[in-house]
């Protein structure tokens, strides 16, 4: 009781050396935590990218490499001729595309191909999934459908090439692959009735620029699907637009390099590790079960991605950090000196004190009483400018962008189509995609619990050397200073 | 033996007992004697005043048998035990039970209440919360400050803040009561006034108690005085019985 009521009292007489000193360890802590929450932002709409590529639970990924097609003709080339009098006379255009070595003229053409990834038989994710370390494999396609109509002759103008990309979602694991990360909006997702059924599902950005809903269809590989439901992807995502079952999609699709269907076919295999701890491990399993494919974590990605998220993370994890731990340094020293001096200027009361017999661990802890309460009110208003530091970063913080690794390979398939309006280049096979990040910093619990250890810490730090200052005072000298 | 828990010594039984003291101050390398091979009795419930001039080690005497500071050289001898060579707990724990301290510049906390004040002599003597306020107010009341007790000492007169400084040094009813110039910074009224109260508390209290001052007529009232000079003591009056 007497220790509380001495303590408040010179904290109350040295007001205003108590709230410099306060203030300074709360602009200290205020900076760390509004660091902290920006960088946690930053890692969590990082986080936010890298599982919109695969999937919530999919840790690993294994793709490979399109076989390289020699002495055969590219999968889809063509030759346009426009102005002149053609053979016909009739002066028109003249449009020729070919696909797998056959030529079309007119009508449309729609075809589902997989020109970035190669393909693995459907056996290998089963194989996948047997491994010590694996919780669970599925595989699925990533393939991209494009469709390009020829000019006719009540049509001669060469419209350019739409091109879709398509998700053969593996049916029996609904929580591995691209479809795992979105959240239904309307309708439903695929059950096991659906395996060969031709439903799809699409995303919702696609449906809104289609106008689409549940109940319209959609044509993939001049199939057309009924839509049962439609799913919002994160913002960050660059998602597949259709998502049809497996072996549909295994049904409809070509492959480039053979001409021939996709059955029993896959060219991606999401895989669960047992525990975060085992991802190296399955890592390592997977690439010695298949020395060819490419194997990829979701670290890898982390690494990979750049753009103004990751310059913002370096930015927070870099300058931030240490411009935070400088100002705590500086506002601990500040603290530890103002101390000192007050327990000099108080030299003859603490002697005084040491006459009435207190013991130097009493006056010592009455310092370190103060410079803790101190410390604790300075946390305390650290913690609330930490919030105000935080809430600014999300009021005025710009939409970051991230240039991450495409999971599918890109959206588009490198088509190149001549016609009357000369070559038209479809989408090219991006194997990076930019998205939009929107950053949200947040203060975390364990972050407030760091602040008041922070601040506890600057209390003690500053109470110690005032505290040992006072044990060390002899109460003859200390009294002689009153003299 | 507690020599903390003694009972109190008979009147013709040395209280303290000092022989060949000598407390020398080393400053850069000299050596300087405030107190020089110094022999004295003192009988409790005695009261001794001690004169000199400024820097003849009147101080640093009252120091010394109030267990502030140590001899360099000597035995100090206080009911029976040496505070030259005493553990520094136990000395802390002679200062805490049986020394009341009276300073001349009164060395009160600024930020505590007078009653705060007297009661923080009670805390190293682990009294409980309920009875420390009990003997405050009695130690207040003794000293006709009763009602001044929530005063701060910016709050009281000079000679009202020696008062609280005496109750302070008397709360916790001590066997030796050291006063190194109580009237130095109060005018000639309030120091006779001081110097009544402490006259009538030692008489009342059969408390030992020793006076450093300036002041002649002061010191005429105690029944020995003590002069220092150079360091070296030498008595000048004594009446005792």
């Amino acid at each position: 009781m007497f220790f509380l009521t001495y303590l408040r009292r010179e904290l109350r007489r040295r007001m205003r050396q108590a709230i410099f000193i306060a203030l300074g360890l709360a602009i200290g802590i205020g900076l760390v935590i509004t660091v902290m929450g920006a960088s946690s932002g930053v890692k969590a709409a990082q986080a936010k990218v890298l599982r919109a590529l695969y999937g919530i639970g999919t840790d690993v990924t294994v793709t490979t490499q399109p076989k390289v097609r020699s002495g055969q003709p590219r999968p889809i080339s063509g030759q346009a001729s426009q102005g002149g009098p053609g053979p016909s006379g009739s002066g028109g255009a003249h449009a020729e595309v070919c696909i797998n070595g056959k030529c079309y003229t007119s009508g449309t053409i729609d075809t589902l191909l997989s020109e970035d990834h190669g393909l693995f038989s459907a056996a290998t994710a089963a194989q996948v999934a047997r491994l010590h370390d694996v919780s669970a494999a599925a595989g699925g396609l990533l393939l991209t459908d494009n469709r390009i109509v020829l000019p006719s002759g009540s049509n001669s103008q060469l419209t350019p090439p739409t091109s879709t990309s398509v998700d053969g979602t593996d049916i029996s694991h609904p929580k591995l692959g691209p479809l795992s990360n979105g959240t239904l909006t309307s309708g439903r997702t695929f059950t096991a009735a659906d395996k060969n059924a031709d439903v799809a599902v699409v995303d919702a950005n696609y449906a809104t620029a289609n106008k689409l809903k549940v109940g319209s269809t959609v044509t993939v590989a001049k199939t057309k699907f009924t839509i049962i439901g439609i799913v919002s992807q994160p913002e960050a995502s660059s998602p597949p637009e259709v998502y049809i079952p497996l072996a549909r999609a295994q049904a409809l699709g070509t492959d480039p390099a053979t001409g021939k269907s996709m059955k029993g076919d896959v060219n991606t295999v999401y895989v669960t590790a047992a525990s975060a701890s085992d991802i190296g491990a399955v890592q390592k399993e997977i690439e010695h079960l298949l020395p060819h494919a490419t194997v990829t974590s979701s670290s890898d990605l982390a690494s990979q991605v750049t753009g103004s998220a990751a310059s913002a993370a370096k930015l927070a994890g870099d300058l931030g950090k240490w411009l935070a731990v400088l100002v705590l340094i500086a506002a601990f020293a500040v603290a530890s000196l103002l101390t000192m001096a007050a327990v000099a200027r108080r030299v003859p009361e603490f002697g005084t004190l040491k006459a009435l017999g207190w013991r130097s661990r009493r006056i010592v802890s009455q310092v370190l009483g103060e410079s803790v309460t101190t410390g604790l009110i300075g946390g305390l208003a650290g913690v609330g400018l930490g919030f105000v530091g935080v809430a600014i970063i999300d009021k005025i913080a710009p939409k970051l962008s991230a240039t991450v690794p495409s999971a599918s390979g890109g959206s588009g398939l490198p088509t190149q189509t001549a016609g009357p309006g000369g070559v038209f280049a479809g989408p090219a096979a991006a194997s990076h995609a930019t998205v939009a990040v929107p950053m949200s910093a947040s203060v975390t619990a364990g972050v407030i619990a760091l602040a008041v250890l922070l601040a506890l810490c600057g209390g003690l730090l500053a109470g110690s050397f005032g505290g040992w200052r006072a044990a060390r005072l002899r109460p003859a000298a200390a009294l002689a200073r009153v003299a | 033996m507690d020599i903390t828990h003694q009972s109190v010594p008979q009147p013709e039984t040395a209280l303290y007992r000092l022989a060949g003291v000598s407390k020398i101050y080393r400053k850069g390398g000299q050596e300087i004697p405030a107190v020089r091979d110094l022999d004295l009795e003192i009988r409790a419930g005695e009261w001794l005043a001690v004169q000199g001039k400024t820097g003849h080690g009147k101080t640093t005497l009252l120091q010394l048998l109030g267990g502030l500071d140590r001899p360099t050289r000597g035995r100090l001898e206080f009911g029976g035990h040496d505070l030259a060579t005493a553990a520094e707990a136990r000395v802390r724990k002679v200062r805490a039970s049986s020394f009341g301290f009276i300073f001349q510049t009164f060395n009160l906390i600024p930020t505590l209440s007078a009653q705060e004040n007297v009661e923080a002599a009670l805390i190293p003597l682990g009294v409980h919360h309920a009875e420390r306020r009990e003997r405050v107010r009695a130690a207040l009341d003794s000293v006709g400050l009763g009602d001044r007790a929530r005063h701060v000492p910016g709050e009281l007169s000079g000679g009202q803040q020696q008062r609280v400084a005496i109750a302070r040094a008397l709360v916790k009813e001590p066997r030796v009561l050291l006063a190194d110039e109580p009237t130095g910074n109060l005018d000639e009224d309030t120091r006779d006034e001081i110097i009544g109260l402490l006259d009538t508390l030692w008489r009342e209290r059969g408390l030992t108690m020793i006076l450093v001052t300036h002041d002649t007529p002061i010191a005429r009232r105690a029944q020995r005085i003590a002069v220092m000079s150079r360091g070296r003591l030498s008595i000048r009056q004594d009446t005792r019985a």
